[in-house]
């Protein structure tokens, strides 16, 4: 893994990504860049909301790829269950 | 690359799943919601706010943003969403189940009605204004009988009464629901209680024909006076030829209703005098539980949803022959949940294959029949239905929940 790509996806998590979701009190941790894969983890208002996987796969992983095309995926090892201030509760359909 | 619109409301469980579905398929998804997303500015293209209880507006709103970003499939995901995913699907001239026909299978009177008219065996039942004085109604009324709301899913709201006093209270709990929920309707069903065993039916509609995906079993007796589902176990046990039965009762029912393409959640009761229909709603099932099924070599319902929604061929609609369950846990009492312990326990069953919590420490929970969510999943696989049965039972019996 290039230090160069992981600090632009770095770079993006802080200029773009962070001050987004920052609006419903969440935020990204990147964890790695390895094989072309993001590995991030999310914390506050996205861990465990309803809403976190439209987020990740239509916003950020779209963001990212647009701006570094080199990124194939971006993957989310965020631990859902244990959060405990979600901005959507997931409830019965 | 084909493009499908998930309609994908903020609460509901089944976006991942969805999503791993259009990922695995190579199929780019336009997600909407009723609720703008923090990336909208910056994915126009990909991220929709649209108005679910506004049909005819959610679908003038896709029908202009398809003139830029053109799109193959609607699937809505959940109960919320399938009359609004046919308005969309009608206006942009893909093929889905009619909107009369999507809006019947949504409120409880207008299908059994439908139904009834058909032929379709359901139970009896008349409907019930909040307006109207219930001490009569009550006294009138056949016991035992079932009152519910007209549109709540997943057995909200729905109360058992015995006696004319369990009636009118039961009437005036589903009204206090209602109220919170914000449902402004004034008319309520009350209908015969038919028992016996409960049975849930999952299917595709392809073209008007039934494909009967699965047929779950639901071996804890759902006799009142709340109805709270828990075990799901497929295949199921009931002989052979109830099996065909509830089948073909289910493909009446959704032909009575209109309903022609996308899958169908349905459930019956088979009662002392044969299979009556309790409801065909134009979904699939609910909550996580489609994680128990898996068609063909591997594939998930969502997948065999969206090929269906893409106009894909589907080489088998078989589900894998081994048994498999899944256990809605119930919320025991009201309250706010401080930890769930046990989970290593559980997840060391035999038989056990994830345990998925899905409320978070601190959040509130409500019981039936106020209450509209589950404190999670727990999924097994075995050899024999039984055994999925039991593995279920003995992981629950294992996790240790918290309220305070």
């Amino acid at each position: 893994m290039s230090v160069d790509l992981k600090s632009k996806v770095q770079d993006l998590v802080d200029t773009s990504i962070n001050p987004a979701i920052a609006a419903h009190g969440g935020w990204v941790e990147l964890l790695d860049v390895k094989d072309s894969v993001v590995y991030l983890q999310m914390g506050g208002g996205c861990q465990g909301c309803g809403a976190a996987d439209i987020t990740l796969k239509a916003g950020i992983e779209r963001l990212i790829k647009e701006e570094l095309p080199e990124i194939t995926e971006v993957l989310d090892t965020t631990d859902h269950a244990a959060g405990d201030n979600p901005y959507y509760t997931a409830g019965k359909s | 690359m084909e493009r499908a619109l998930l309609l994908l409301p903020t609460t509901t469980y089944r976006t991942q799943a969805f999503l791993d579905a259009a990922g695995a398929l190579g199929v780019e998804i336009v997600c909407a919601s009723e609720r703008p997303n923090v990336f909208e500015e910056r994915a126009p293209d990909r991220l929709l706010t649209l108005d679910f209880d506004d049909p005819d507006a959610a679908a003038e709103g896709v029908r202009r943003f398809a003139e830029t970003s053109p799109i193959d499939a609607v699937v809505g995901v959940d109960d919320r969403t399938t009359v609004v995913a046919a308005a969309i699907a009608e206006r942009l001239g893909l093929p889905a189940n009619p909107v009369a026909a999507a809006a019947a299978a949504r409120n409880k009177l207008e299908m059994r009605r439908r139904l009834a008219a058909a032929g379709v065996p359901v139970p009896r039942f008349e409907p019930v204004s909040l307006d109207d004085d219930l001490a009569p109604i009550a006294r009138a009324a056949t016991y035992p009988c079932v009152l519910k709301p007209l549109a709540l899913s997943a057995s909200r709201g729905v109360i058992r009464a015995d006696t004319p006093a369990e009636f009118v209270a039961a009437v005036e709990r589903i009204a206090r629901i209602l109220a919170g929920a914000g449902d402004t309707s004034r008319t309520l069903l009350a209908e015969e209680f038919v028992p016996g065993a409960e049975v849930a039916l999952e299917g595709l509609l392809v073209g008007g024909a039934l494909q009967t995906l699965a047929l779950f079993d639901k071996p804890d007796p759902l006799d009142g006076p709340f109805f709270e589902e828990t075990i799901y176990v497929t295949p199921s046990r009931l002989p052979a030829v109830v099996q065909a039965e509830l089948a073909t009762v289910t493909a009446r029912a959704a032909a009575a209703l209109g309903l022609r393409e996308g899958p169908v959640h349905a459930e019956l009761r088979v009662g002392p005098r044969g299979p009556r229909v309790i409801e065909v709603a134009a979904r699939s099932i609910g909550g996580l539980c489609s994680r128990a099924l898996r068609f063909g070599t591997g594939m998930t319902l969502e997948e065999l949803i969206l090929r269906h929604a893409l106009g894909r061929k589907i080489e088998s609609y078989e589900r894998e022959r081994r048994p498999a369950g899944v256990m809605m846990l119930p919320i025991p009492r009201a309250g706010r949940l401080r930890a769930v312990t046990g989970i290593e326990a559980a997840r060391a069953v035999p038989g056990i294959e994830e345990i998925v919590i899905t409320t978070h420490r601190g959040q509130e929970l409500v019981p039936l029949p106020e209450g509209w969510q589950y404190l999670g999943f727990v999924f097994a696989r075995a050899d024999t239905p039984e055994a999925v049965e039991q593995a279920l039972r003995a992981a629950h019996a294992r996790l240790d929940v918290e309220i305070v």
